[in-house]
């Protein structure tokens, strides 16, 4: 009972509070992007090595916050498909994984192409460095640097090293993508 | 917005009356709001279907946008609005791009734990978007789904597993043990509609996820015809699946196939109509199938009874015995109460009385109850059907009857009650007065062309076969062209008129109503009248006719049209010519059509075509009365509706039908049926080869190809021999079933059994390359020495270069080896110089040979002839005749005799009569007597038996 009268209260103060969010997860295959979604959605690391085919769509609580997760596969043939989910949306956040070396400079022009689409001027991006718990990842300041990130200037970006096995520096990045959700309001 | 009080046209102009795509498309964009009004939504996306299904056209961009707009909807978990998701991607799925991108969102909600409704929806969508290239990566789903415990997500993924046969051949044939196992799929209804209660019950209260379970047993349909379409080309796994899903043999006796694990009918329907296809590819199985066959006639339900004794009687040769309890079900459907069954069951009867009209006439009882029958469709079969199988007494009673509501039924069935009578007057010629005056009667009668057309021939028919009622029956023609308003009829009319005219006691009578059409017609038929008239002037010996002739066609020459004018000329002028005259008008030999055609579409695509003349020499000549049997054998076959081998792929460059041409000197040909069969597609694909050029036109092709490996080894290779004047070509088709193996410079090697056989080897063609599963074609050609008909063996070995190759990419290896392949043996036979053909009057023509006689008698051993069925048919095979009268289904299980006619080669007449005798004892002895055109021919031909 004592639950029943919880939820109830919860959903009454979610109905004032609530602010929904939606989020574009992009990169290149293999970054981690499904990863991630899971360990945002249920904080568990699930190895999950099948390829995304098209796009995940989850939804996830936290708090007050309801953020929609469209996960959109890496692969080539899907690239030219980000733009058409990063439309309107409250961030993009840029998955890449830190620690292959040799797809970095893909990744570079991936990201500057899409971010070269004037239909997404102005939406903030959020870099992630993914696979921190490698020891060939590279840190923030080599991701910022060999992205080229600092000459991105007509909106806000943002770079955090993360890893999504050992879960380090998630909590970091949601409160950055929820304080994104709140500063729309 | 209640779907059910809507009825379909209050549905097009209430709710979407004055839909716009502009509109719509503007409206998309609430798919992008947030949170998801899924109501609205759901609104906006049926109206695209709307449009979609009225066929508004969305370009590929506007596809693509409204695709991924609709793909944002993913987010809600509304039922109904994900239901309407998936049928509007599948539709867009053609047009829009990259629609791929739903694959993984559509996986998801296929593997969803909880029972969701909409699983099976999304299957097939699934397999709507994919693209050949992804299927492996879906292949662990579908399997899955293949063998889900939810009938609609079995059958759902069975569906969807059927279409992707097409595009993923083996992909899908991995499937089989999933799709074997969803056929005995455990159907306990029992459990099954309790748990389906239960869910309605929830459904209920939680809407969301209702799920309503399917006890019908459908998958299992579904499963079948997968099953066989994986397993198809391997008869023998077909032969295997068949009787063991037809149940144990021994039930027959507890109600039919009773313990059988197919619960659903169509799925039973299924199996019946593959166990036929059995049948037809391999008669040895016939007894077997039969077997089964008639254990369904004992089935409960009636779709299977009927779908069992319709396979019965369209068997081929099947006996009166056999027949039996066909009959008897179909008999009892008959006195049914639902139209649908008396309607299926008279239509079969009414087939089968065209073959077997003795077969059905114990059913004339219960169709003559039928007669009156509320359904015109039923009454009309009844009544055809009992025009076949009554005897001569009832006829009167019947056309009464027929009378009586021919102005209540639509005209495709008059043309079958027309058609019925036609074939009534040739059986019982003492009856054409009373046919005629009925032919008459309808013929006033209001009508389209084909109905009219219909009976027009069927009085033809009267004319041509029925001495005594041609006078009458072409002064019923004359009444009919004077208010006549479709003028082909009046042309073909009018050319009947001039050919059977002035064979009759008082031709002037005709002359008259011709000339009428020459003052009052259109241009075509006066041209066509014109020739009518001078055919009397020519073939009436009266000089006073000639006169009054001349002075008609002099007036004629005065006429406005050029065409009218010419004919009236030239024929004044041949009148005045008697040698001119018999040639061209009196001449009763004319081209063979279907050649004629060919040649012509060759003429005109041949770029030289403007500089040299058409060669008409080339083209064989044939008496007008072989070419009206021709046409006639066409019809026949066109009746009988014989399963047509022609290949469906196989074009036939048809010139554009010319308009209706004032040439009424030949009869406008109607549907050239002869010319679209086999033979005539190996003739073209033949003449294409440049080495064959000079051979002539093809005399015969064999029928069906001869097998000369088994269908299940390496190489499948099938035989065609074409017989020509002084040449046979072989034909072999050999496809290589190995997909790791490409196969170069594949070449036959021929070897007579005899040095000196009289065939040389002239020509061989071979294939440079022949690839996994492509069909090569190899020619091989003799021409023949003497003006001998040689008889040869040929023993067959196939040599070809061997490269292994990737068998997923098809990449072959540089290096190869040399192999060859040893296939069976292949008969030169003299019934390979022997062309089947039709002749409607055997005895006549049997007498007026009598001169050429060869005769002899040969038994034949009881294993090699079982009984007299097998031994007709081992003596038409070996002769390659025409089996007439049905001559070739004995009716007898102790005498019987075979009439056969034939063509052999040079264009002889053959006949050939056995009597034969049955004994259980010694087996079959028969007398076989040929008679033919040419003495030695008749002893050729009787020599082929020995």
């Amino acid at each position: 009972m004592a639950s029943i009268i919880q939820s109830l209260l919860e959903w009454l103060r979610s109905l004032f509070f609530k602010t929904e969010m939606e989020l574009t997860l992009v990169g290149l295959q293999n970054s981690g992007k499904t990863t991630l979604v899971n360990v945002i959605a249920s904080g568990q690391f699930i190895e999950d090595s099948i390829p995304t085919v098209g796009f995940n769509m989850r939804k996830v609580t936290k708090g007050s916050v309801t953020l929609k997760l469209w996960d959109i596969g890496g692969q080539p043939r899907f690239r030219s498909m980000w733009e058409r989910y990063c439309r309107g949306v409250n961030a993009i956040v840029f998955v890449v994984d830190a620690a292959d070396h040799d797809k970095i400079d893909a990744a570079r022009t991936e990201l500057k192409s899409l971010l070269e689409k004037p239909q997404l001027s102005n939406i903030p991006v959020l870099v992630l460095g993914n696979k921190n718990d490698l020891p060939t990842a590279l840190n923030v300041d080599e991701l910022i640097d060999i992205l080229n990130l600092k000459t991105i200037t007509n909106r806000e970006v943002s770079c955090y090293s993360i890893s999504a096995k050992n879960q380090v520096n998630i909590d970091i990045t949601l409160q950055w993508l929820i304080k994104k959700g709140k500063g729309q309001k | 917005m209640s779907y059910g009080k809507r009825d379909e046209d209050t549905g097009e102009i209430g709710l979407f009356y004055h839909l716009d795509k502009t509109t719509v498309l503007q409206e998309a964009r609430v798919f992008n709001d947030s949170p998801i009004n899924a109501r609205k939504c759901r609104l906006l996306l049926t109206k695209i279907i709307y449009l979609l299904y009225l066929g508004e056209p969305f370009n590929t961009k506007e596809a693509t946008e409204l695709f991924f707009n609709v793909t944002k909807l993913f987010q809600s978990k509304d039922t109904s609005l994900r239901q309407m998701m998936y049928l509007v991607i599948k539709e867009l799925s053609d047009i829009a791009e990259d629609v791929i991108m739903v694959t993984q969102s559509l996986m998801k909600d296929i593997q969803a734990k909880q029972e969701t409704s909409y699983r099976a929806n999304a299957i097939r969508a699934l397999c709507q978007i994919t693209d050949p290239s992804m299927i492996q990566g879906i292949e662990r789903i579908l399997k899955a789904a293949i063998v889900d415990k939810t009938p609609s997500v079995s059958s759902a993924a069975l569906v969807s597993s059927y279409h992707l046969f097409a595009v993923a051949k083996d992909v899908v044939r991995r499937w089989a043990n999933e799709v074997q196992e969803a056929v005995h799929v455990k159907s306990s209804s029992g459990g099954l509609s309790s748990m389906s209660n239960y869910m309605t019950s929830l459904g209920g209260a939680q809407n969301q996820t209702q799920v309503v379970i399917s006890t019908s047993n459908i998958t299992q349909y579904h499963a079948l015809g997968l099953l066989y379409l994986i397993r198809q080309h391997d008869r023998m796994a077909i032969t295997k699946l068949i009787q063991s899903f037809a149940g144990n043999k021994s039930s027959g006796l507890l109600g039919g196939g009773g313990n059988s694990i197919l619960k659903n009918s169509p799925a039973v329907c299924l199996l019946i109509r593959y166990a036929c296809k059995v049948m037809e590819e391999d008669p040895s199985t016939t007894r077997r199938m039969y077997e089964l066959l008639e254990a369904f006639l004992r089935h409960k339900s009636d779709m299977v009874n009927y779908e069992a004794a319709r396979a019965i009687c369209e068997m081929n040769d099947v006996s009166a015995k056999e027949l039996y309890p066909a009959i008897s079900v179909l008999q009892l459907f008959l006195s049914s109460p639902k139209p649908t069954l008396r309607f299926a069951a008279i239509r079969t009867l009414n087939k089968l009385a065209m073959s077997k009209p003795n077969a059905v006439s114990p059913c004339n009882l219960d169709m003559e109850n039928l007669i009156t029958d509320q359904n015109r469709s039923i009454a009309t079969f009844a009544i055809t059907t009992l025009l076949k199988t009554g005897n001569e007494a009832s006829v009167d009673r019947l056309m009464k009857q027929i009378s009586g509501f021919m102005s209540e039924i639509t005209d495709e069935f008059k043309v079958i009650v027309v058609e019925a009578i036609r074939s009534l007057c040739l059986k019982f010629p003492a009856k054409q007065g009373v046919m005629l005056t009925f032919l008459s009667g309808i013929l006033r009668d209001e009508g389209g062309y084909d109905f009219k057309r219909a009976v027009v021939e069927a009085i033809f028919d009267l004319v041509k076969y029925i001495t005594d009622s041609r006078d009458t029956a072409l002064a019923h023609l004359c009444e009919f062209i004077e208010d006549c308003e479709f003028t082909k009829l009046s042309v073909r009319i009018l050319h009947v008129l001039g050919v059977e005219g002035p064979k009759t006691a008082t031709p002037t009578k005709f002359i008259r109503y011709i000339y009428n059409r020459v003052i009052l017609e259109n241009s075509i038929v006066r041209a066509a009248a014109v020739s009518a008239l001078a055919k009397f002037g020519v073939n009436v010996e009266d000089t006073s006719v000639k006169k009054s002739v001349r002075i008609l066609l002099t007036r004629c020459l005065d006429d406005v049209d050029d065409e009218v004018r010419d004919r009236a000329t030239l024929y004044l002028s041949l009148m005045d010519n008697d040698d001119c005259a018999k040639r061209y008008i009196k001449d009763d030999s004319t081209y063979a059509f279907p050649t004629l055609e060919r040649q012509l579409v060759e003429y005109i695509n041949n770029t030289n075509a403007s500089v040299q003349p058409f060669d008409i020499h080339n083209v064989p000549k044939i008496s007008k009365a072989q070419e009206e049997e021709e046409r006639r054998r066409a019809r026949t076959q066109e009746i009988s509706s014989m399963p047509s081998l022609a290949v469906p792929s196989q074009q036939h460059p048809r010139t554009p039908g010319t308009p209706a041409t004032p040439d009424s000197l030949g009869p406008a040909s109607p549907a050239i049926g002869s010319s679209y069969d086999q033979q005539q597609v190996y003739a073209e694909q033949l003449a294409a080869i440049p080495e064959f050029a000079s051979f002539g036109p093809l005399f015969k092709s064999s029928g069906k190809p001869i097998e000369l490996t088994e269908s299940e080894t390496e190489y499948v290779v099938h035989c065609i021999k074409h017989t020509y004047n002084e040449h046979i070509v072989f034909q072999f088709n050999c496809t290589n079933t190995l997909n790791d193996q490409l196969l170069e410079d594949v070449v036959m090697m021929m070897q007579p059994d005899i040095d000196d056989c009289g065939l040389e080897q002239v020509a061989s063609i071979s294939s440079a390359k022949l690839e996994y599963n492509v069909t090569g074609v190899l020619y091989l050609a003799f021409q023949k020495l003497a003006a001998d008909f040689p008889i040869a063996t040929f023993t067959n070995t196939l040599k070809f270069v061997v490269k292994d190759c990737d068998p997923t990419t098809g990449e072959p290896d540089e290096e190869g080896y040399e192999d060859e392949y040893q296939v069976e043996d292949i008969d030169v036979l003299t019934g390979d110089y022997i062309q089947p053909t039709y002749i409607s009057n055997f005895a006549e023509v049997w007498e007026q040979l009598a001169e050429t006689e060869a005769l002899e008698t040969f038994a034949l051993e009881k294993d090699k002839a079982p009984s007299l069925k097998a031994a007709c048919n081992s003596i038409i095979d070996l002769l390659g005749m025409q089996a007439l009268e049905d001559s070739a289904l004995p009716k007898s299980n102790t005498v019987h005799t075979l009439i056969l006619s034939g063509m052999f080669i040079g264009g002889i007449k053959v006949l050939a009569r056995s009597r034969m005798t049955f004994s259980p004892a010694t087996g079959v002895a028969f007398e076989l007597a040929v008679r033919s055109e040419d003495e030695n021919v008749s002893q050729i031909v009787l020599g082929a038996i020995a």
